[in-house]
């Protein structure tokens, strides 16, 4: 081996070595902190599909119940509680198959079945089209908010009435279908409790 | 004025859409609507001005052989970086923009670049090549937006995670959805290639 190749394996190994370096640095500096955010944003979200309750917690048992009952789409599941501990409502996360990948909502329901707020966690959908779902002007409509767990929704397109996002049809049909999977699993977990 | 020369060159003789014809994926795919090309740009000028200072900085030391995977090596390197700490401490920019930022990875316009410019100049050159290049690629994608986003949508300049629900030219309903897909990126591409091509050589003819 002569001195020039000796010379581009040093460059290329010191350039990756500082490169992995640096990266692991930055990486302990920032990773903290992006849990931290992560973490706000995900309280946030909870705090607005149940506005009542101020305390969030994970129950393993009722979240397998609603996985058996409903099915794997159910992802994660949190009972809501008031400042006096007493309960006043449930909200689920769903992952529902869309056009560009899996869209993951949140669920909010209250303790007497009223929807308290839908929210699109996660989405791939087409920019410009099928990324309306996660706007106001889709979830906030009437079709969407004023229900409760005994009702099942569809579409206008399905004899529903939801109105689709213009154009985006299958992601608007995905977003009903987890909403209707999350209320099925909130009417089941909140019957479960009254019995 | 040299500096000042190589600023225009990026926006204008070598406009990186239009002229120079690279970063076509990012071209077509964020293009539906002006902010996201915004977006998409600013994020490319940001990395482009880091990864040609940092190659212009090593171009005496990295051997002409193993070239190309040492700039891979530093872009990627680059982009992670920005994401880290965009995630970490302006998670509302983040948000809005984190989509663009792993696309920045595979814009050849940044290699192109280092292999072009950033290798052969002063890092103060090679800086302002980067915004100039930078300021035209967005430039562009907001043109190529524009388009899209008016015929698709009858809206300009919808920014809804900034609060801004655009101005309305005319209602959605009449808007040619297939403007936002991606047959309309292909044809908005290609008249304001051809429209730019006709102008420039009408100018030469002169």
């Amino acid at each position: 081996m002569d001195k020039q190749q000796l010379r581009l394996i040093l460059v290329l190994t010191v350039i990756c070595v500082a490169a992995g370096a640096v990266l692991a640095w930055v990486n302990g500096l920032t990773e903290p902190r992006i849990e931290a955010v992560k973490e706000l944003k995900k309280q946030r979200m909870l705090q607005e599909s149940l506005p009542a309750a101020v305390d969030f917690r994970t129950d393993a048992t009722l979240l397998q119940r609603a996985r058996e009952t409903i099915g794997p789409e159910i992802c994660d599941l949190y009972l809501g509680f008031d400042d006096q501990g007493a309960p006043v409502g449930i909200v689920l996360t769903v992952e529902s198959r869309g056009y560009g990948g899996p869209i993951q909502l949140m669920v909010g329901v209250a303790q007497n079945g009223r929807v308290t707020g839908i929210s699109v966690l996660g989405h791939s959908e087409t920019v410009g089209l099928g990324a309306k779902i996660s706007e106001d002007d889709f979830l906030k409509q009437e079709a969407l908010t004023g229900v409760t767990f005994e009702d099942t929704l569809a579409i206008s397109k399905d004899h529903g009435k939801v109105q689709a996002v213009a154009g985006a049809t299958i992601s608007s049909r995905a977003v009903v279908r987890g909403v209707n999977r999350g209320l099925a699993a909130a009417r089941t977990v909140l019957n479960d409790e009254r019995r | 004025m040299h500096k000042w020369s190589i600023f225009k060159n990026g926006i204008l003789n070598e406009n990186p859409t239009f002229r120079l014809v690279l970063g076509m994926c990012p071209t077509l795919a964020v293009t539906s609507a002006v902010v996201n090309g915004l977006g998409m740009g600013l994020a490319a000028t940001v990395v482009l001005i880091g990864s040609n200072l940092m190659i212009s900085l090593l171009r005496n030391v990295i051997p002409n052989e193993v070239r190309i995977p040492c700039y891979v090596v530093v872009i990627a390197t680059f982009v992670t970086i920005i994401d880290k700490v965009m995630a970490a401490y302006t998670p509302g920019l983040h948000e809005v923009l984190g989509i663009f930022i792993p696309l920045i990875v595979v814009n050849c316009i940044i290699l192109a670049r280092a292999e072009a410019f950033a290798s052969k100049n002063s890092i103060g050159d090679s800086i302002m090549d980067g915004l100039g290049i930078g300021l035209g690629f967005t430039l562009a994608l907001m043109l190529v937006g524009a388009v899209r986003e008016v015929l698709g949508t009858g809206t300009l300049f919808v920014a809804k995670d900034f609060g801004f629900s655009g101005i309305e030219l005319f209602p959605q309903e009449k808007g040619a959805l297939f403007m936002i897909l991606a047959p309309g990126a292909f044809v908005t591409l290609g008249l304001l290639l051809g429209g730019i091509n006709w102008l420039s050589r009408k100018k030469e003819a002169k």
